[in-house]
């Protein structure tokens, strides 16, 4: 049997049905802190604006304990449950772009989304927060003598 | 047979009914708790000779807690999260799969489980394999063709609900509970129909008494009068995110009808957010698995300030206490007292510590409450708290069960020699999010070991022998007629001692570290067999990242009191299989 026409017509009524665009988030669902959903489109992500600026980032610090975030991720986000953060390493991407996103959205596995509750500065200020942890010289080597 | 006698052989037979001798049928092998087992072929004089007979890697890495089940010569192997359900025939050579059963499991679950992917295992009971999902589902499936009969939803993963719990199964009830303790939950307990999976009755650990399912005179613990004991003991509406988590083993008398389990820790860490005793959190509490009726409680350390769960198994022995024979519940707890119990009545008989304790100088027998050291009392107003002993590990892990021998008398154990720092902070509840509130680094105990496997005499209250071990011992252990105990080690051995003596007869390499608990059976030509799961995890998922080898992008440094565990084992999920 030929399916070519089959194909064809299911393509072109998904066309027409009005999903021109693709979704904005296509993802497994995500945990919300306190159940709060983010707003829906998130702030048009360019750099940090705060990028460097200390005092930012202490007050990310202070954010990073008062939000929960060192619970599963460690204090000082050396890792626990959750992965290490001061690694230089990066699941979904270490631009600043990408770490705001993986706040503000959450992430698989667990990882809450929190820009239902944070405003973005704060989450900048997060993101300031962790870029500000010296990431140990990158030595991929454990020895022991 | 006399009439009795066969009365008091049905009383001991577990729910599915047909137990023969050398099977494990339930996570314990009894209702009692005891993981002992009559088999008797392995010997301190033979022991010597186990090899390696089977493996069989699991697919998953991470912490391999629990143990199998073996039925009517199947074994059955849950593996931790994405929970798959495996079923060996060990009627064929090289034991191959009679079926597999992959569920699907809400993988944020991963990220609300507070320590691991980690599940305790599944229960046998008329034909059906029954388990919890991490993500706060129990499924009952059918032992003969891995076909789902039923799956509930007991919890709620957005609250910081998850089940790692192995059930419990008595009279038609699929008891069941959940963790969270760093999430902030309202700890409880439900019963579910086996048949059918519709949960019964929920009983929750803290809060009024009709939700804690108290009821005037039948209700009478040992220690306390009034009512309203799980309001009363905490500030107003704090009871509501108090924790009291069920993460660890139950256990079951019949001729009592009283089912036994230990409640996790108040929620948060920090105790200066939660005045009073908090009850009945770091607790043991007596129900009636019919309906969850609270029969009597106990609190092991009221007012927690050192998250000092009391989810260790409660093992059911009739031993001599002070001359007497006595119908007893034994505990150890996290909080590095032993207790030796009346199980009828919740009256502690013997507390005596089983590893180095400073929070407290003693346990009141008469009051029923520890005698507390002021200087180790934490809060975020105390600042840093040094040296407290033990850490919360636990002087002995809830995770690592104990078994009791009624040949020698002795409960045989995992032990941990360590003590911690603790610097609690104000912690706020989102949900979804911890609620912990506390910086906690361990350092080793006295003598610089950090963990022991020992054989104590809970009659007196003593240690009676202590094969101390270079890393914390998180497995659980068995015993055998053959006065044989087994356990296994973080840094991946799998060893047999001499129940009487604690000599190490016979170890094995097997691959990863031990948190698993050692399970013995008849295989189908009649010998006897020993397994094991092989699989660090848990905690040392946590404390000792460089173990792990799985994710490029998350690489830790060892941990500073156990810099050199990772030269001795890493990550795996392997199934192992011993015999002469």
């Amino acid at each position: 049997m030929d399916l070519r026409p089959l194909m064809l017509a299911l393509v072109v009524s998904a066309a027409c049905g009005g999903h021109d665009a693709a979704p904005a988030m296509g993802h497994e669902a995500r945990v919300f802190a306190g159940g709060v959903i983010p707003p829906a489109g998130a702030p048009q992500v360019s750099g940090n604006p705060f990028r460097g600026d200390r005092q930012s980032a202490a007050q990310g610090e202070r954010t990073f304990g008062v939000m929960n975030c060192d619970g599963c991720h460690g204090g000082g986000a050396v890792g626990w449950v959750g992965p290490s953060l001061r690694d230089g390493r990066w699941r979904y991407g270490g631009s600043d772009g990408e770490i705001f996103q993986s706040i503000y959205y959450g992430q698989p596995h667990g990882m809450p989304a929190y820009g239902g509750l944070l405003p973005p500065g704060a989450i900048w200020k997060l993101v300031t927060y962790l870029q500000s942890l010296e990431p140990p010289a990158n030595v991929p080597t454990q020895s022991w003598k | 047979m006399t009439r009795m006698a066969v009365l008091t052989l049905l009383a001991v037979l577990p729910a599915g009914g047909a137990a023969q001798r050398g099977e494990w049928p339930m996570p314990a092998k009894d209702y009692a708790a005891t993981r002992y087992s009559d088999l008797s072929e392995i010997t301190g004089a033979n022991a010597g000779r186990l090899r390696p007979v089977w493996s069989f890697s699991t697919g998953v890495l991470g912490g391999h807690e629990g143990q199998p089940l073996v039925v009517e010569n199947t074994m059955y192997v849950v593996t931790p999260y994405p929970n798959v359900l495996y079923a060996f025939d060990l009627t064929r050579e090289g034991y191959p799969l009679k079926w597999k059963y992959r569920p699907s499991v809400d993988a944020n679950a991963l990220g609300i489980a507070c320590c691991d992917a980690i599940n305790r295992g599944a229960f046998y009971a008329e034909g059906k394999i029954v388990y919890n999902l991490l993500d706060g589902h129990t499924v009952a499936v059918a032992a003969a063709t891995g076909q789902e009969l039923w799956k509930t939803r007991i919890a709620d993963l957005s609250q910081g609900e998850t089940t790692p719990v192995a059930p419990l199964v008595v009279k038609h009830r699929v008891i069941v509970g959940a963790s969270g303790g760093e999430f902030g939950i309202h700890g409880w307990l439900k019963g579910l129909d086996l048949e059918t999976g519709r949960i019964v009755w929920t009983a929750y650990n803290v809060g009024p008494d009709s939700e804690v399912l108290a009821k005037p005179r039948i209700f009478k613990p040992f220690y306390d009068r009034g009512a309203e004991l799980g309001l009363t003991s905490w500030p107003a509406d704090v009871w509501k995110n108090g924790g009291a988590p069920v993460w660890g083993w139950m256990s079951y008398d019949p001729d009592l009808d009283l089912l036994y389990y230990g409640t996790g820790n108040p929620a948060p860490y920090n105790p200066e957010q939660r005045a009073g005793d908090n009850k009945w959190t770091a607790s043991v509490l007596a129900r009636r698995p019919e309906d969850g009726t609270l029969v009597w409680a106990y609190q092991f350390t009221p007012h927690d300030s050192w998250d000092y769960d009391a989810a260790s198994e409660m093992i059911l022995a009739d031993l001599v206490v002070g001359g007497r024979p006595r119908k007893v519940l034994v505990h150890f707890d996290k909080n590095g007292f032993a207790y030796t119990m009346d199980r009828a009545t919740g009256e502690v008989l013997v507390a005596q510590p089983f590893v180095d304790v400073n929070w407290a100088k003693r346990v009141d027998v008469a009051t029923g409450r520890p005698v507390v050291d002021s200087t180790k009392l934490t809060g975020a107003s105390r600042g840093n708290v040094k040296h407290v002993c033990p850490t919360l590990e636990g002087g002995k892990s809830p995770a690592s069960p104990a078994a009791y021998s009624p040949r020698t008398g002795l409960f045989y154990l995992a032990t941990n020699n360590m003590c911690m720092d603790y610097q609690a902070t104000r912690a706020t509840r989102i949900a979804g999010t911890p609620f912990i509130g506390a910086n906690t680094p361990y350092h080793a105990g006295r003598g610089g070991y950090l963990g022991a496997f020992i054989a104590w005499d809970a009659g007196v209250g003593k240690k009676v022998w202590q094969t101390t071990e270079p890393f914390p011992v998180w497995s659980g252990a068995v015993v055998t007629a053959g006065d044989v105990a087994f356990y296994g080690t973080l840094d991946g051995w799998f060893k047999a001692a001499d129940a009487r003596t604690g000599k190490v007869l016979w170890r094995f390499k097997v691959g990863s570290g031990v948190v698993g608990n050692p399970i013995t059976f008849t295989g189908a030509d009649g010998k006897q067999y020993v397994a094991v799961y092989a699989g660090i995890g848990g905690d040392w998922f946590l404390l000792s990242g460089d173990v792990r080898s799985d994710d490029p992008a998350d690489v830790r440094p060892p941990a500073d009191f156990m810099p050199d565990i990772a030269r001795h084992t890493s990550q795996g999920g392997i199934v192992w299989i011993f015999a002469l």
